[in-house]
């Protein structure tokens, strides 16, 4: 695969032979992305904290310069717990458009060194530069210079770990941060592992850290010292093997250049529970809206409709639907959508989050099976509806059952997007 | 309860019954078949809440009663029954039935639980069908109805009794199937039939042959096949005012062997099958043949072509091959028509022009519309 040079400052000499080099992976990750963004919009902030994230009475910080991560705060934790950690840091709410248009700089940069990029969120990427050696010389100076050519085009920072695979680069750009590059050798990866806590492990999450914690496993040191037919009894056969073989370092996922999207989604959690089956409805035409949108706006249709509810207990149900002709009509979606809520038959249910999925994805230009019903007036609807909004901004044209007081007396923040816990956004997939 | 019954009678009773044995019921009664003595018959009953059958055969009565039998058992027993004289006797607990040598002893379900049988008002609108008739009208129209209860009301097939005719419509709102009878009876009457209803009613139909009368009220329809009946409730709901949908002539008129070109169609589309969401069949009308191809760059491409005479401007069209093929069965007729206006608008499938001996049925009676898919 040839690309041209165009990252380097300046064409090394090609070796006269280029083997794949030991450590080809790179982990690149943006600092504190969204408030970096922010300070660089407005020179004022910088060196001031600044916390990016839902306002509302449930949001959540979103992102956190490293000066407010002085005082302790950190992404996905209440804002309001931020602010008393904080009281002086500036809030903004998040601007995903912004984000998104400094995500596609990135990613064109990302792509002049190699082909081989797979996003894992607007901000981060893998990258499997072991191809490119003859072209752009060794992994670790591709790194330097991609670091170097962001802070130069797009004057934000980015920290780059540089390792044998993913699960070792993403550790590593993780231990580079803030703005740093870590370059970890294939013989030195048994040292660098050793110390680390289990949680640093890919699916070693809270439980299975306290879990492993009371039979004395700690660090991946420990880790590594447990049989596996001990290991297997701890955390479950499967989970076992996984993490031993993380514990060695070993990760032989290969750099997967695009992920097409498998679904789209929104989710709302409500500042409080909710129990008006009238007020679901009409929020998931809400999200109904949202997703058929971003449908539309990808090439899309789909053809299964999941309605999502966690309960005030947290108790979390899904329930879908497969349609017989893929839609990206924000009306079908609606009205699948509700059938599925009514189909759990809730009665004096006190809901948190309300979440509205499409899977399922099938090109929408290619096909499209006609109504007789003249149900293509939504359609054509809709289309105008985008055009209108990609002029004039997401609130110009909306649904008459969506506008509520706040919007009826012009108080804008209101119809805002609102950064809440868990809110997918189509940028962000989950994580591996 | 007391009786003597023909084994077969009671078995063929019993298996009709219980065809409208409700199977996930939150009522314990609905899963029961209800046996009544009554004079020198013996009715049985059945009730799933949407559909009920009810009929009764000639027994030789001792003593009248009732007994809810659970219907999974009733099933099971008649079907393993010798082929010998059958005698039962029962109380409100259980029924002992006799058949040759073989003694079954059944635990009873309460029978005061069970639904009271539906009314059938006097004056309803009513009339008389051939069997073999109304089956062949009900399968023409039924596959049209939509299988998704998302859209209760596209669920159900329409009957329409005018003055002199009956029609029944279908539509999943892709294509839609009508097809209009004579009907002897003036009064008129419009019901929202469920699909399973009238596919029950067809199989009776079809199994029982002879006549059919059907009975339209505002709050059920009933089908009667001499001593048994099917009663249906009805769906509530606008069905859409399919007659505006109808286009009032057409610009190109194709004619095609039927058989030949369901074939065709099938063959073609076969490369289409399995890719997640169907791909469409495109149809390429010229004056004397049709290009029939289907395919994705994914899977492959196929392509076929047969005679056909077109009148008007050559077309290039494309279908649901699902949707197209379910028309072109159900049209009937060795020859089938094919009116467009232009790639977009519906196209209208009829049958040919039947030929001069054959009166049974007017071509014009039945009609199939259908959505093309814009590529």
């Amino acid at each position: 695969m040839r690309t041209r040079p165009a990252v380097g400052d300046r064409l090394p000499d090609p070796p006269a032979v280029a083997p794949r080099p030991a450590e080809p992976i790179l982990h690149v990750d943006m600092d504190a992305f969204y408030a970096s963004v922010e300070v660089r919009r407005d020179p004022t902030l910088a060196d001031r904290p600044v916390l990016v994230g839902g306002t509302g009475g449930r949001g959540v910080v979103a992102s956190a310069s490293y000066e407010a991560r002085a005082y302790g705060v950190h992404s996905a934790m209440p804002m309001a717990r931020a602010r008393r950690l904080c009281p002086h840091a500036v809030v903004l709410p998040p601007d995903f458009a912004a984000y998104q248009r400094v995500s596609e700089e990135l990613r064109a940069i990302l792509l002049s060194a190699t082909p081989l990029v797979e996003p894992l969120a607007l901000d981060e990427a893998f990258l499997d530069v072991g191809g490119a050696v003859r072209l752009l010389g060794p992994p670790r100076g591709v790194g330097e210079r991609l670091r170097r050519r962001i802070r130069r085009d797009l004057g934000l920072p980015a920290s780059v770990g540089v390792a044998p695979n993913k699960f070792l680069a993403k550790l590593c750009s993780a231990k580079a941060k803030p703005d740093g590059l870590l370059h970890l050798r294939a013989p030195d990866v048994d040292g660098f592992l050793t110390p680390l806590g289990v949680g640093d492990l890919w699916g070693v999450g809270a439980q299975t850290a306290a879990r492993l914690d009371r039979f004395g496993v700690r660090t991946v040191g420990d880790l590594r010292a447990v049989p596996s037919h001990v290991l297997a009894r701890l955390v479950g056969p499967a989970a076992s093997t996984q993490l031993a073989r993380l514990a060695r370092g070993d990760d032989p996922r290969p750099v997967v250049p695009h992920e097409p999207a498998r679904g789209m989604s929104a989710e709302e959690t409500f500042d409080h529970d909710v129990d008006d089956l009238s007020l679901l409805r009409r929020e998931l035409l809400r999200l109904a809206e949202k997703v058929a949108r971003r449908l539309r706006a990808a090439g899309v249709a789909a053809r299964t409709v999941t309605c999502k509810l966690r309960y005030a207990n947290f108790t979390t149900v899904s329930r879908s639907h497969t349609l017989g002709v893929p839609t990206d009509q924000a009306t079908e979606l609606h009205a699948e959508a509700c059938e599925l809520l009514d189909g759990l038959r809730l009665e004096r249910v006190r809901v948190r989050l309300l979440g509205l999925g499409c899977t399922n994805l099938v090109p929408a230009g290619a096909a499209r099976q006609l109504h007789l019903l003249g149900e293509d007036r939504w359609s054509r609807l809709d289309r105008a509806g985008d055009a209108v909004c990609e002029r004039f901004g997401p609130a110009a044209v909306t649904r008459g059952a969506l506008l509520d007081e706040a919007t009826l007396s012009g108080d804008a923040s209101a119809t805002r997007e609102q950064w809440r816990p868990r809110d997918d956004d189509p940028g962000r997939p989950r994580r591996p | 309860m007391k009786f003597r019954a023909e084994r077969h009678e009671f078995a063929d009773a019993a298996a009709w019954a219980l065809r409208t044995v409700g199977t996930r019921v939150t009522l314990p009664a609905l899963s029961g078949v209800r046996l009544e003595v009554s004079g020198d018959r013996l009715g049985l009953r059945s009730t799933d809440l949407e559909v009920a059958s009810e009929l009764s055969i000639p027994v030789q009565a001792e003593r009248d009663g009732v007994a809810l039998v659970p219907g999974r058992l009733l099933g099971d027993v008649v079907r393993s029954l010798p082929n010998a004289a059958l005698s039962a006797e029962g109380d409100s607990e259980r029924l002992r039935l006799q058949c040759g040598r073989a003694r079954f002893d059944l635990r009873l379900m309460p029978a005061d639980d069970f639904p009271a049988a539906p009314v059938i008002a006097d004056d309803a609108a009513a009339a008389v069908m051939k069997a073999e008739e109304f089956a062949r009208m009900v399968t023409q129209v039924v596959r049209a109805a939509s299988t998704d209860d998302a859209r209760p009301v596209l669920t159900g097939v329409q009957l329409e009794a005018t003055a002199g005719s009956l029609t029944a419509a279908a539509t999943d709102s892709y294509r839609l199937a009508r097809r209009i009878v004579p009907w002897e009876q003036g009064a008129e009457m419009t019901v929202l039939v469920p699909r399973r209803a009238l596919d029950e009613a067809r199989r009776s139909a079809e199994q029982l042959g002879s006549e059919v009368r059907l009975v339209l009220e505002p709050n059920q329809a009933t089908f009667e096949f001499g001593d048994r009946r099917l009663v249906t409730r009805l769906i509530e709901g606008r069905f859409p005012d399919f007659r505006q949908l109808v286009p009032e002539g057409h610009e190109r008129r194709l004619e095609a062997d039927r058989a030949e070109l369901i074939e065709v169609v099938r063959r073609v589309s076969v490369v289409g099958e399995g890719s997640g969401s169907t791909t469409p069949v495109n149809l390429h009308l010229h004056p004397d043949s049709i290009d029939v191809s289907a395919g994705s760059g994914e899977v492959g491409q196929a392509d076929e072509s047969l005679p056909g005479t077109l009148s008007g401007e050559e077309l290039q069209i494309a279908f649901n091959p699902r949707y197209l093929t379910d028309g072109l069965e159900v049209a009937g007729g060795e020859r089938v028509v094919l009116e467009f206006r232009d790639e977009l608008k519906p196209a209208v499938i009829r049958p040919g022009e039947p030929p001069a001996t054959d009166d049974r049925d007017t071509a014009s009676d039945f009609l199939y519309l259908l959505m093309p898919v814009r590529i």
